[in-house]
């Protein structure tokens, strides 16, 4: 037996003698709810043994995990979108009566991109796709070019030296945009005044990097304070904190 | 030193897996205090009249339920105690089961009535077209609560037939859909305030819109819930968190300059 399948072995019982315990003593009740408290720990301490090495227990529970999740938005989908939104209207079911062609047709567009799953068939799916491309470009474009752009300009180039007096952080926003946009114009040599320029971009590009790195670093630690909470907590049932 | 740069990265997770559990099990204060974006959340709220009806869309799953779960709860919080309506909508699948969760718990905490107080509509597939549908027709977009209730009849809903109708929208989200589309189909067509709450990875992309006013506020990651948390009065789980947050960063830094040391130290024995 090697040392991995013997570390295994060890953790699933390990982790048996501590359910049983809790069981035993009334901390975890031996109903589904209890089942469901040992199955979510089984699930968390498994998925963060991958960063021990990856391992059968991570590869069950990534799997489990899967498939849960695919069964379980397809039970949301069928029952607030096919059921409410299809199957109900056409049997007239409906408080808001449609026409029948506008549940139709949008059902039988939507079909069709399950004919990519057929190969003589695939070509059905282009007409479907085609419509989404087309509605989505005609949807996002304007959109996008009023939030991301037209929107956006306007507070870059507020005035710095504005009617209440001089604008510092009017100023920086303005120094960042233009020397971000220099460094990432490649077809410009970056010597000399331009090479300056870019360097300072360069510096508020690290600046973003290092913020966003931070945030990152602050979003996974909250994910592992939550799951190490609902371990101690929900899982131990221990009072945090202890001492 | 060439030992000490190739440190096994298990050494990193376990030490920050020991100083977080530690900062959890031990209780130790650190002062949570409120930045502007959080606490202009807060003012949006508080400067409603009672009785007013706003929208809370929850665009999060379990994998986010950390950093987003303690944001709802004390947003809810914070309207309950308002007087305020609530409409709650979800955009991902993910999000029914908790959102109901969420708000049970909370209404119960208020003695707040399902359907006079607040209301859950449920998902609703289609991303950014189902904030145009609401915007459009409120009714056709979610014809019925998730109890099968038709929305004209119920007292929160019955008088909101668009998105122009609501004063004010507060996003809670984890990607997409999410803030994104709340401000392109949202809030440019139909003109509400929104402020948006996202996961800390998400927040520094959201800073542009605080800036040209498409974003009133903005919460990020269990931060902005422990400063929400300080703001309403009601220390819970995000306050709690930044003990064992602080801890952690406190750690990363450690091993941050420990490496740039060790590495400059041994480019200099080079």
């Amino acid at each position: 037996m090697s040392r991995d399948q013997l570390t295994l072995i060890v953790v699933v019982a390990l982790f048996t003698i501590v359910n049983g315990v809790l069981i035993a003593n009334g901390t975890i009740e031996a109903n589904a709810d209890g089942f469901g408290l040992i199955v979510a720990a089984g699930v968390t301490l498994a998925l963060y043994s991958f960063l021990y090495k990856d391992n059968p227990l991570f590869k069950l529970a990534e799997h489990t995990y899967v498939g849960v999740v695919a069964a379980y938005e397809f039970a949301q989908v069928w029952y607030q979108n096919i059921l409410s939104d299809i199957i109900n209207p056409l049997l007239g079911r409906s408080s808001l009566p449609e026409p029948i062609w506008s549940i139709l047709v949008p059902t039988i567009l939507g079909m069709l991109l399950l004919t990519r799953l057929i190969g003589k068939g695939v070509w059905l799916s282009r007409l479907a796709f085609g419509l989404i491309v087309g509605l989505g470009a005609g949807l996002l474009i304007p959109r996008r070019i009023s939030a991301y752009l037209i929107q956006q300009v306007e507070p870059t180039i507020t005035a710095v030296f504005a009617p209440t007096g001089f604008d510092f952080w009017s100023l920086f926003v303005l120094v960042g945009v233009v020397s971000v946009l220099v460094y990432f114009s490649f077809s410009l040599d970056h010597s000399g005044a331009v090479g300056g320029v870019s360097r300072v971009g360069i510096w508020f590009l690290m600046i973003s990097f290092g913020a966003s790195f931070g945030y990152t670093v602050m979003a996974r630690l909250s994910l592992l304070i939550g799951q190490l909470t609902f371990l101690l907590q929900d899982w131990l049932h221990l009072q945090l904190p202890l001492f | 030193m060439e030992r000490l740069l190739n440190l096994d990265r298990r050494f990193v997770y376990l030490v920050v897996f020991v100083g977080i559990t530690l900062a959890l099990l031990i209780d130790f204060k650190l002062p949570v205090s409120a930045t502007a974006n959080v606490k202009a959340v807060y003012d949006d709220i508080e400067s409603l009249e009672p009785e007013s009806t706003i929208m809370i869309s929850f665009d999060f799953g379990p994998s986010t339920y950390t950093e987003l779960g303690p944001m709802a709860k004390a947003i809810l919080r914070h309207c309950f105690r308002k007087d305020l309506k609530i409409i709650a909508v979800t955009l991902v699948p993910e999000g029914q089961g908790l959102t109901q969760t969420i708000l049970d718990e909370i209404g119960s905490e208020f003695d707040a009535k399902y359907g006079d107080d607040y209301v859950f509509l449920g998902y609703k597939a289609g991303n950014e077209a189902v904030i145009l549908n609401m915007g459009q027709n409120m009714r056709r977009a979610f014809e019925r609560d998730v109890a099968g209730t038709p929305i004209a009849d119920i007292p929160v809903t019955r008088s909101i037939t668009s998105l122009s109708d609501l004063p004010y929208v507060i996003d809670l989200s984890a990607g997409y859909p999410g803030v994104e589309e709340w401000i392109q189909f949202g809030e440019e067509r139909y003109g509400f305030k929104l402020a948006a709450g996202v996961t800390a990875v998400m927040a520094p992309d959201f800073f542009p819109f605080l800036q040209s006013g498409q974003l009133t506020g903005l919460l990020g990651g269990l931060s902005g819930a422990a400063q929400y948390e300080h703001l309403i009065g009601h220390e819970d789980q995000a306050v709690s968190g930044m003990r064992p947050q602080s801890v952690g960063h406190l750690i990363i830094i450690a091993f941050i300059l420990f490496g740039n040391i060790a590495y400059f130290a041994g480019r200099s024995k080079q």
